[in-house]
């Protein structure tokens, strides 16, 4: 599995310099770790709270007075099922969206052809304007293409992203050009040669980007609003910003939505990061 | 046949995608230069006939704007200190989180990715608390020991750094995660290796990790780079760009001007200004990588 | 010169397109005019309401009792989040694409009455005598008015009074809330010699409107006759020095960083100006203080006008169903309808003689918020004001902080506004 660094074959000092390394670091992570969980354990026990505690001075992290009142307000008042599905869809066609960056990527990475350059830092720009700076252009876009108040309409801007092909293309650029070359002279087409030479060895940043993916689409929220000309369309996201006041901060609500919106994300990261990461073994590459 | 495939398959791979970005992105782009020529505001919006050209006065007037030119400077203290900080963390975090042997260590990984996935609003909440003047942890455990208050939120300076500290503990996990798998594709042959001929972790470390990391750390020190001098989230949500615009910053600056007051050429100009930085920050890392290496 | 502007545009968005923008604009065509959008009487119609936050959730059960007494009229309610509702509204503009009614917060009446996407409800008012502006309190009108139009009819309001602890202002003799000027800041200062960490009133400093209702409460008069800004005319100088005075003499925070419900609670804040929703936030979260808090009027200087806010209704101006869209808004405009929406959302009504109930006439809080609305107005229906209130908080800001010469601050903060406003 992981590297041991220190391993069997090194002496007993090594191994008693490895143990005390372990603890130091052991512990310096622990107290990060501290700063790192408050927030988020914070968020989640608040969200079993009156909203009365969450506002009191001075404040409590453990509830005093423990209610599940923000989240039944929350099922009761939201659209849910209809939310829910619509969210499922987007996260589905992300992971579409995912296959063709990491296809793009692929071409980046291992293929030298006219304009490769210029056209990477084409990619690249489109990452340097602030999103709100192009909103309406692609809202116009799409509206001349017959796409409001569909579901493409509310996919397709978000399907692609400089940002994850990028990330496929740095990774794919480490695997060994001779590797590629081998499975050419088997006789592989360049389609089989991606997704049986490159996906499988760029697993890791595979699942990187998988939760990133799960993520965006599971958040997304922009589109879906502006895109969407009926409530039957609307995600989750929408659907809780929705349960905000004007005047009222609702901080109960807010929390209880931001803990039901984190744990599926939580619970994919632990799978992800337990069943791929770990698992994962470089045999391919020696 | 087989050659004219591969001639052909590296567009084949990126045709689509790029065909989606030419559509949702740079043509959207090119239509947001062309406004940023405009006096285009929320009538122009409406009806096109009202919206006319008076070439570069935007650009002349934005980089007039005293407010614009503050907005650049706490940017650039927001990237000079943000930035290198951020690689160094998360690289170190990563580093340490594969080098521990223990089971605990995997479960860090959960645990400083989190702030990144955790809801802004309860972040903002959360942090309003360790700030807060009066009643917060950061200036309770000052005076616990014996400090006076620090003014977190409403010093200029300090200001700035409070949100850098924010930013930071928010971006760690998602480029931790990347460098995590990166080390995943380091072979441990090469380990083994350096073992058998004495290195100790120190040595394996930066002879083997951190130039096999090359790759990883190029593409996060460009897209942090790129992303910090984005920065928008965190004086948006804490501090409105306050006090006395001292956490302004250029992002914040073009989204106040295009969408809490519709002036949309003016804040065109301003985000092709930043765009301009921002290509040439990214082209002078490339070039700088390509010299390094032969990488790319 | 305009013409290549939408040329350049239209080749840059792709010669695909031009046909779908050319399209949109015929589509528009024909329903600019107030009258003739809506069709005929019993045609069957949908009506696409787009309404704000939660509130909006309580709409379609008064959208069903309007299509029960219409039955060829359905309605279409999207919510819309109050943070990004702009947003969407962009959006529609852009693409002359929207909703046929929309709810719209006072503030943003201005912007988008310049752009000319609400029409005008004018032509209505005679066949739909409940849109009538005598129907409703004065301030609303006016919010809702761009020039000699009337493009919003006001739906529900709220206005800024005094909220103040009883028994907190009792202890420093003051037996009822300060009615003038001086008893605010002489109370205000009695309750922050209470001791360290105490306070006499929230003043929000980021609060845009505050400086000019207080202002206006001096007599300052914003426009020069010629329609030139005047905010640093020695009534304005004179309100800004007694707001500052607050914040110098320590009886107002300059940065406390606490929630303004548990502050009023503890006492450290024993008196804010604020809205109509804190009755129900503090009934709620305070219960420990019932009967140890009331509402007044505000202060009085020359006058004690208040702000008024709230949400009027519009149609938008690309709808094609016009008169349908007047039709139920007429019917929100009701007294019964806006009673029963007080009802599910604690929202006031704009129509005076809703007023006239004993459910607003016997609630000792609501008749405060009734008298303070004979005396509150909007800020005024002009595009640039978004952008001059912003600019006002941040020379304030320099004010209060720095305590910098206020004179010279305003005039600088009037420059400014002279040059937004050119």
């Amino acid at each position: 599995m992981r590297t041991t660094v220190a391993g069997k074959k090194g002496g007993a000092r090594d191994r008693e310099g490895n143990l005390t390394f372990q603890w130091i670091s052991g512990i310096l992570l622990t107290i990060g770790g501290i700063f790192f969980l408050l927030p988020f354990f914070w968020m989640v026990l608040s969200s079993f709270k009156p909203e009365s505690e969450i506002v009191q001075i001075p404040p409590t992290f453990w509830p005093a007075t423990f209610t599940t009142y923000n989240f039944s307000y929350l099922f009761e008042n939201m659209n849910f099922g209809v939310y829910l599905k619509n969210t499922l869809i987007i996260v589905l066609f992300s992971f579409g969206g995912l296959m063709l960056n990491a296809l793009a990527g692929f071409g980046f990475a291992k293929y030298d052809f006219k304009g490769r350059n210029g056209l990477f830092v084409l990619v690249l720009a489109t990452m340097m304007i602030p999103s709100q700076v192009t909103m309406i252009p692609v809202y116009l876009i799409l509206n001349s293409l017959g796409l409001t108040n569909t579901m493409t309409g509310i996919v397709l801007p978000g399907l692609v992203g400089a940002f994850a092909i990028f990330l496929f293309r740095q990774f794919m650029s480490t695997i060994p050009t001779e590797l590629l070359e081998a499975t050419r002279l088997d006789g592989a087409s360049e389609y089989r040669i991606f997704l049986q030479i490159a996906l499988p060895i760029s697993k890791p940043i595979l699942a990187v980007q998988a939760i990133l993916t799960f993520i965006a689409g599971w958040n997304s929220f922009l589109w879906p609003l502006i895109i969407a000309n009926d409530e039957s369309l609307y995600t989750l996201s929408v659907g809780l910003s929705l349960l905000k006041g004007q005047y009222a901060a609702n901080f109960g609500l807010q929390m209880a939505g931001a803990t039901f919106m984190v744990a599926p994300v939580i619970v994919l990261f632990t799978y992800f990061q337990k069943h791929i990461i770990e698992n994962f073994t470089i045999s391919g590459l020696k | 046949m087989k050659g004219f495939m591969n001639r052909q398959a590296p567009y084949f791979f990126i045709a689509p995608t790029l065909l989606l970005l030419t559509l949702f992105s740079i043509v959207p782009i090119v239509v947001a230069l062309v406004i940023s020529f405009t006096d285009m505001d929320l009538r122009g919006l409406a009806n096109w006939d009202r919206v006319s050209f008076i070439g570069f006065e935007n650009y002349v007037e934005v980089l007039k704007d005293p407010v614009f030119l503050k907005a650049i400077l706490n940017t650039l203290f927001y990237v000079a200190i943000g930035v290198p900080l951020v690689i160094l963390f998360s690289l170190t975090i990563a580093l340490l989180i594969n080098l521990g042997t223990s089971r605990i260590f995997k479960a860090f990984r959960v645990v400083y990715y989190l702030p990144s996935v955790t809801n802004i609003v309860a972040v903002a909440v959360v942090w309003s608390y360790l700030y807060n003047p009066a009643l917060g942890l950061f200036n309770y455990l000052l005076n616990s020991v014996g400090l006076p208050d620090v003014p977190w939120l409403t010093e200029p300076t300090i200001a700035k750094l409070s949100l850098i500290l924010l930013a930071i503990w928010k971006a760690i996990g998602l480029n931790m995660i990347i460098f995590i798998a990166a080390l995943q594709g380091i072979p441990k042959t090469y380990y083994e290796a350096a073992q058998l001929d004495g290195a100790n972790t120190w040595q394996q470390v930066t002879s083997i990790t951190i130039p096999m990391l090359r790759f990883a750390i190029f593409f996060v020190s460009i897209t942090t780079m790129i992303g910090w001098l984005q920065f928008f989230e965190e004086p948006f949500v804490m501090t409105e760009g306050g006090p006395l615009d001292g956490t302004l910053s250029v992002a914040l600056f073009i989204y106040q001007n295009g969408f809490k007051f519709n002036n949309f050429g003016y804040a065109a100009a301003g985000s092709f200004v930043l765009f301009v930085c921002i290509i040439a920050v990214t082209l002078v890392q490339l070039r700088l990588q390509k010299n390094e290496s032969d990488m790319t | 010169m305009k013409k290549t502007f939408a040329m350049i545009t239209t080749v840059a968005l792709g010669a695909g397109l031009l046909a779908g923008c050319g399209a949109n604009g015929n589509n528009t065509e024909g329903n600019t005019g107030a009258g003739n959008g809506g069709g005929k009487e019993n045609e069957k119609v949908t009506l696409s309401v787009w309404g704000m936050g939660e509130e909006a959730k309580t709409l379609p059960k008064l959208a069903e009792q309007f299509t029960k007494e219409n039955p060829n009229i359905t309605i279409n309610v999207q919510a819309l989040p109050w943070n990004q509702g702009h947003e969407k509204l962009l959006t529609a503009i852009a693409s002359k694409k929207g909703p046929d009614v929309i709810q719209m917060g006072t503030s943003w009446i201005p912007e988008f009455a310049d752009a000319e996407a609400l029409a005008d409800l004018t032509p209505y008012v005679e066949k739909y005598p409940e849109l009538n502006p005598d129907n409703f309190y004065e301030g609303a009108v006016a919010a809702g008015k761009a020039g000699d139009k009337y493009v919003s009819s006001p739906w529900y309001v709220e206005t800024r009074v005094l909220y103040y602890r009883t028994d907190l202002l009792k202890e420093v003799g003051y037996e009822a809330a300060p009615k003038t000027w001086e008893e605010l800041s002489d109370a205000a200062q009695k309750l922050a010699a209470r001791g360290d960490g105490k306070y006499g009133i929230s003043i929000d400093p980021k609060e845009q409107s505050l400086g000019f209702m207080f202002s206006r409460q001096n007599g300052a008069e914003w426009f020069t006759a010629e329609g030139q800004p005047n905010f640093s005319d020695p009534k304005f100088v004179e309100a800004v020095e007694y707001i500052n005075s607050f914040y110098q003499n320590g009886s107002a925070p300059k940065d406390l960083g606490l929630d303004i419900i548990p502050a009023f609670k503890e006492g450290i804040l024993p008196m804010f100006i604020s809205g109509p929703w804190m009755i129900k936030l503090i009934q709620d979260q305070a219960p420990e203080i019932d009967g140890k808090w009331a509402m007044a009027v505000l202060p009085k200087k020359e006058n004690n006008i208040s702000l008024l806010g709230g949400s009027n209704l519009s149609i938008f101006e690309y709808s094609k169903n016009k008169d349908a869209a007047a039709k139920f808004i007429a019917f929100m405009s009701k007294p019964e309808t806006q009673l029963q929406w007080m009802e599910t959302t604690s929202s006031l009504p704009a129509a005076t003689a809703a007023w006239e109930d004993d459910k607003l006439k016997n609630d000792v809080n609501y008749k405060v918020i009734g008298e303070q609305l004979n005396a509150a107005q909007p800020m005024p229906v002009i595009t640039e004001w978004a952008q001059i209130s912003e600019s006002y908080v941040k020379h304030f800001e320099v004010i209060y902080r720095n305590n910098a010469d206020v004179k010279k601050e305003l005039e600088s903060f009037n420059n400014d506004a002279i040059k937004l406003m050119k």
